[in-house]
């Protein structure tokens, strides 16, 4: 039996609007990254080697993971309308929330380690773009952690029911643009060479 | 929900064989060819099951994967095409 295709994107279609607008301001910054590239490889290969993998890895992880608990939550509350249900997705923003703040630890990290190396924005293009495009998502992290959170509160109060959940659905979508868009800018700046 | 699982599964062992082909310096024409695919397996997983947007109309579908193609085919075209 085919299922019937819903009308619009869960959540609310402004965050789509939003989620579209962001989707393409980082598709010109990640072109416009491997197209600097073709002028300045050697600079752009070499100071790729002062990054740590390992950093990034890490990060793609805890956002695959956090995304992921927002997937459980919403999938919770959909299905299943309890106090306990609730409860466990609650429990699921919550850790999602922690895992974004372990990914926004590493970062400052890494950045604390970089500007100790004497390298910031101005050391050459493929720094300029390193910070910018790390530092402008970073900024994104934080927001969404700021929606999640009130996600969490409001999952725990109960206002989210299986069929009224739009807004814990535009968080989320939210959220998954966030890991998204990590997605492709982890193997363009830390491991395509 | 297992498929959730399955799902996040699949996205942490493509993360896994990025991270390896970077971290041992293994990078040549074929592996970014073979990076850049499995990004868009990785993009396209997070948009049908995470944003959940597999059940909804094409066209509002579209719309995400349509960036990742031109994103990818951009990057792909940086990087492959002879520097003159």
């Amino acid at each position: 039996m085919n299922k019937i295709k819903q009308l619009y994107p869960p959540g609310d279609f402004g965050v789509w609007i939003i989620i579209y607008i962001e989707l393409i301001t980082f598709g010109l910054f990640f072109v416009g990254f491997a197209f600097s590239r073709r002028k300045e490889i050697e600079i752009f290969n070499n100071s790729q080697l002062l990054l740590d993998q390992r950093f990034g890895f890490v990060n793609t992880i805890l956002l695959l993971t956090s995304s992921y608990f927002i997937v459980k939550a919403t999938q919770i509350i959909k299905r299943i309308n309890t106090k306990e249900s609730c409860h466990l997705a609650a429990n699921y923003i919550v850790s999602a929330i922690g895992f974004g703040g372990i990914f926004l630890i590493i970062k400052i990290i890494e950045f604390a380690g970089k500007y100790q190396q004497g390298i910031n924005l101005s050391t050459n293009t493929f720094f300029m773009f390193y910070f910018v495009l790390t530092m402008f998502h970073f900024m994104h992290v934080v927001l969404g952690m700021i929606i999640l959170f009130n996600l969490y509160v409001n999952t725990k109060n109960g206002l989210y029911t299986g069929e009224q959940h739009r807004g814990l659905e535009s968080g989320a979508s939210y959220w998954h643009m966030v890991d998204l868009l990590w997605i492709v800018l982890f193997p363009l700046i830390y491991i395509i060479r | 929900m297992k498929k959730t699982t399955l799902i996040w599964s699949l996205l942490i062992t493509l993360t896994f064989f990025a991270f390896i082909l970077g971290y041992f310096k293994v990078i040549n024409n074929f592996f970014v060819f073979l990076l850049l695919i499995t990004t868009f397996l990785k993009s396209q997983l997070i948009i049908d099951y995470f944003m959940n947007l597999r059940e909804i109309q094409l066209k509002y579908r579209i719309l995400p994967t349509l960036w990742i193609v031109v994103v990818l085919v951009l990057i792909a075209i940086a990087y492959y095409l002879p520097i003159i």
